[in-house]
């Protein structure tokens, strides 16, 4: 194989990687501090600059291992990918999954983990 | 002889009418020059206001040493005799200042005069985009955008709205009351459809698939309708 098949090989292959996302790498604290912390803050207490006295509910605190526990990995993905309504709760959390990749919203699942220092129910 | 008079006086009347159309023509080119001028003396571009698209914006960074929103579809999105007003005497479009989500904004930007804000109004409506259809979006206080915005997809998160009198809504995103006033319905519907072509990088998250192409127009005529 000659070396500008082999360029073009890798090309391709890397932009398969990045998919949808934002078109190069980006950490889930690097997503979540430019995505998540308007709402949920900067360290995941649900207060964010956008929580002011007339939002209807308070954002999900990412740092409850109480309230995140009783989540489990799937309902994470299904609200980050589609938005409060997939878990029968508010459309004030949007859906990302058409910023965000597949990947992205599973090493963000992954983050949170970190941020609550918990696991997921079941 | 009647037939003759007639005829000259429509020749008449049709040769001024050309002349008038084509001196605004020319009129406002001067003045569009004039405005590019002004834009460039005051420095407006740089960091501030990118006039030159398509968008080139690939990483966080890119969008985040932006000092102000990019005008290259300026003429789209905005509207001429708002932006004539504004530019005079320019209020709080967003509650934060641009890009951040933590500092409030000061409220700080140049004024221009009477005569600098006509003639640069005039040259950034000569700043557009392929991607904007004109003549797609009429302003319309309508049901079902109602229902996309506030309980669909909950826009009030972060933008804020007038609701019964009052403002509400988030803080990191531009206001959107009297929205109508500034923001052409054109272009709101393009921006719901086509994100990526006018800001790559964004905290809006894209809506393309979770909103049908009737919610994107009934907000777009709700918004424009504000």
């Amino acid at each position: 194989m000659n070396k500008k098949a082999l360029y073009v090989i890798m090309i391709f292959a890397v932009m398969m990687t990045l998919g949808k996302g934002i078109s190069y790498a980006v950490t889930a604290e690097e997503n979540y501090k430019f995505y998540c912390t308007q709402c949920h803050g900067s360290t995941g207490k649900g207060d964010g600059i956008n929580v002011t006295k007339d939002m209807a509910v308070t954002p999900r605190n990412h740092a409850s291992a109480e309230d995140m526990s009783k989540l489990s990995d799937i309902d994470i993905t299904n609200a980050i990918t589609d938005g409060g309504p997939a878990n029968s709760k508010s459309p004030l959390m949007p859906p990302f999954g058409k910023t965000l990749t597949a990947d992205e919203i599973k090493d963000m699942v992954s983050y949170l983990r970190k941020l609550c220092n918990c696991t997921g129910g079941k | 002889m009647v037939k003759r008079v007639t005829c000259s006086r429509v020749v008449v009347v049709s040769l001024l009418t050309f002349a008038i159309i084509g001196f605004g023509a020319e009129s406002s080119r001067a003045d569009a020059a004039k405005g590019k001028s002004v834009f460039e003396a005051k420095k407006c571009g740089g960091d501030c206001h990118i006039t030159q698209g398509p968008a080139t914006e690939k990483t966080f960074a890119d969008q985040l040493k932006k000092k102000g929103p990019e005008l290259w579809y300026a003429g789209n999105k905005l509207k001429k005799e708002w932006m004539e007003k504004w530019l005079q005497d320019p209020a709080v479009i967003r509650p934060l200042e641009y890009n951040s989500i933590e500092k409030k904004n000061p409220g700080n930007h140049p004024k221009l005069s009477k005569t600098e804000a006509d003639e640069v109004a005039e040259y950034l409506m000569t700043l557009t985009s392929k991607d904007v259809e004109s003549g797609v979006i009429q302003a319309n206080k309508n049901i079902q955008g109602k229902q996309a915005f506030e309980k669909k997809q909950a826009c009030q998160a972060c933008h804020q709205i007038e609701k019964t009198g009052k403002v509400i809504g988030g803080l990191v995103a531009p206001s959107l009351v009297k929205a109508g006033e500034r923001l052409q319905g054109d272009w709101i519907y393009a921006y719901l459809k086509k994100p990526k072509v006018f800001k790559p990088v964004k905290r809006m998250p894209v809506y393309e698939g979770y909103l049908s192409d009737v919610d994107m127009k009934n907000i777009a005529a709700l918004i424009a309708s504000f």
